[in-house]
């Protein structure tokens, strides 16, 4: 447990040193709230979506952004300060390692998808029930699960590449738009609502518009399910890749090469 | 003459530079055709065909735009982890004129996000390139790329004293889409945002070429643009030579 979180917390204020509060607030703050209006604007022009739409699709992806980014980084920010070899020394257990890396970047995902959800519903003017708040922690909390846990994924590549943020990046752009988060998914093709059922922030995002609109905790948990389970089955396959990645790399000695 | 030569052999250097990092090859290769992508979605969900080349254009300029923010924050960023930042800054040059040419070459690589959503509309979705004023739009996207560039020069000035200047682009690329009217019409957002809109070459630059796509006044446009953007070297001239003294004095050039 201690490895589990305060190892991953050490890691967190190591790997995250960038961020002090003015960068913190503009970047992570008044970023997606720009990202929400800037959809909110352009749904409203259209005519496609009310603005609760928008303001709770662009809430769930603003965890997303920030738990991608935030667990590849783990990886990543551990290459280029060159730490990651001594990560790998330690004769822990590399699964909790990791998982405790991805954890932090889960829980400020929730705090900064909370404010832009405040954010919006005020500056927007949208009404949430407020028995629907419990529902929609629950949604953002496993959104966020699920996009470490995916971050995690991105970051094992950094074992491997040397330029693993163009990953991140693309990875990020397609997320909004197969998610169905800024265009309603009966509006896309076959193929992308496949894919959408995929990768996180999909069925978290349907979750939070369920409660929202007035459907219960209850009606909404098979979502939440489908989003917790794509959030185990990427800690898996984040585990396995790291494994794999970590052995390559020793054995071509390429694990510090920048 | 010299100062000329500087800025031409500045501007290949970074453009062979940016052609060789895989990030900002990404981003200007596979960000604007999926934002093309969700813009064609988004107005056919509208039932909007006819302004599908408003959004492909719209997009386009979305992608030169996230080129120069990023290519300039991140040339910035790169050239102090590479400790040549320093070196860049103490050329017995004015600042501004040394770090001019990576804007240029960002604004220069970011023409391709335009050509790129162009084709992509056209091959994938059958969206034509058809523009009412074909030789305006020709002029207009030239000077609505360097109204970009030169608003990335003022922003450069906070990339050089910032440390993770790359970090602070992220809240810079929605503001400028948003309030430049790039794919969201300025009519559609709060009426204070008017003023704000208007005194960035953005927003001139935006309209040009939107006014050259649908049939408009493009000339007045273009003209605002570039007039505005003549004020964006000079303020970006001066703050330069000022964070550059900032920067000397408090000892961050060469912090990462």
């Amino acid at each position: 447990m201690r490895l589990l979180f305060v190892g991953g917390l050490y890691a967190y204020r190591a790997l995250f040193n960038w961020a002090g509060p003015a960068m913190f607030i503009g970047t992570l703050l008044v970023g997606p709230i720009f990202q929400l209006l800037f959809f909110a604007y352009l749904g409203r022009q259209l005519g496609i979506a009310d603005d609760g739409f928008y303001i709770v699709g662009n809430a769930v992806l603003a965890a997303s952004s920030l738990c991608l980014f935030g667990g590849s980084m783990a990886v990543l920010n551990e290459r280029r300060f060159g730490t990651l070899g001594h990560v790998l020394l330690s004769p822990r257990s590399r699964a909790i390692t990791w998982i405790g890396r991805g954890l932090p970047y889960a829980g400020n995902g929730i705090l900064v998808a909370a404010f832009t959800l405040t954010v919006g519903t005020l500056l927007l003017g949208l009404k949430i029930p407020a028995g629907a708040w419990p529902g929609l922690v629950l949604s953002l909390t496993s959104a966020a699960l699920a996009c470490a846990a995916f971050g995690l994924v991105l970051g094992a590549f950094a074992l491997r590449f040397r330029d693993a943020w163009l990953i991140n990046n693309t990875a990020v752009t397609l997320m909004i738009l197969f998610s169905g988060t800024t265009v309603p998914r009966e509006h896309l093709p076959h193929w992308m609502t496949v894919v959408g059922d995929a990768i996180p922030v999909t069925h978290a995002a349907a979750a939070a518009r369920g409660l929202v609109g007035g459907r219960s905790l209850a009606e909404v948990l098979p979502d939440l399910g489908r989003e917790l389970l794509i959030a185990l089955a990427y800690a898996v396959l984040a585990g396995v890749l790291l494994k794999v990645f970590e052995a390559e790399s020793r054995r071509t000695a390429s694990l510090d090469v920048l | 003459m010299s100062t000329l030569r500087l800025i031409a052999v500045g501007v290949l250097m970074h453009v062979k530079m940016s052609t060789r990092g895989n990030f900002e090859i990404a981003t200007a290769m596979i960000v604007p055709i999926v934002q093309a992508t969700m813009a064609v979605y988004l107005l056919r969900a509208a039932d909007s065909p006819h302004r599908m080349i408003e959004a492909a254009v719209g997009a386009g300029m979305m992608g030169v735009w996230s080129t120069v923010l990023f290519g300039s924050g991140g040339a910035i960023q790169r050239l102090r982890w590479m400790g040549t930042l320093e070196m860049l800054i103490i050329a017995p040059r004015n600042p501004a004129v040394t770090v001019l040419p990576i804007t240029i070459a960002t604004g220069l690589t970011g023409t391709y996000t335009m050509i790129a959503t162009l084709g992509w509309g056209w091959a994938i979705y059958g969206i034509r390139p058809e523009f009412a004023h074909p030789w305006l739009f020709a002029l207009a996207l030239p000077a609505c790329i360097l109204g970009l560039g030169m608003f990335g020069l003022l922003m450069a000035s906070t990339f050089v004293v910032m440390r993770n200047a790359n970090a602070l682009c992220n809240t810079l690329e929605y503001p400028i889409w948003l309030l430049s009217g790039m794919l969201v019409p300025i009519t559609v957002l709060p009426g204070w945002t008017g003023p704000l809109a208007d005194i960035l070459p953005t927003t001139w630059g935006a309209r040009g070429v939107h006014e050259a796509v649908s049939g408009g006044a493009v000339l007045p446009a273009v003209a605002w643009c570039l007039g505005i953007s003549l004020v964006c070297f000079v303020l970006g001239a001066v703050s330069m030579s000022f964070v550059e003294r900032r920067a000397r004095a408090a000892a961050t050039l060469a912090l990462s």
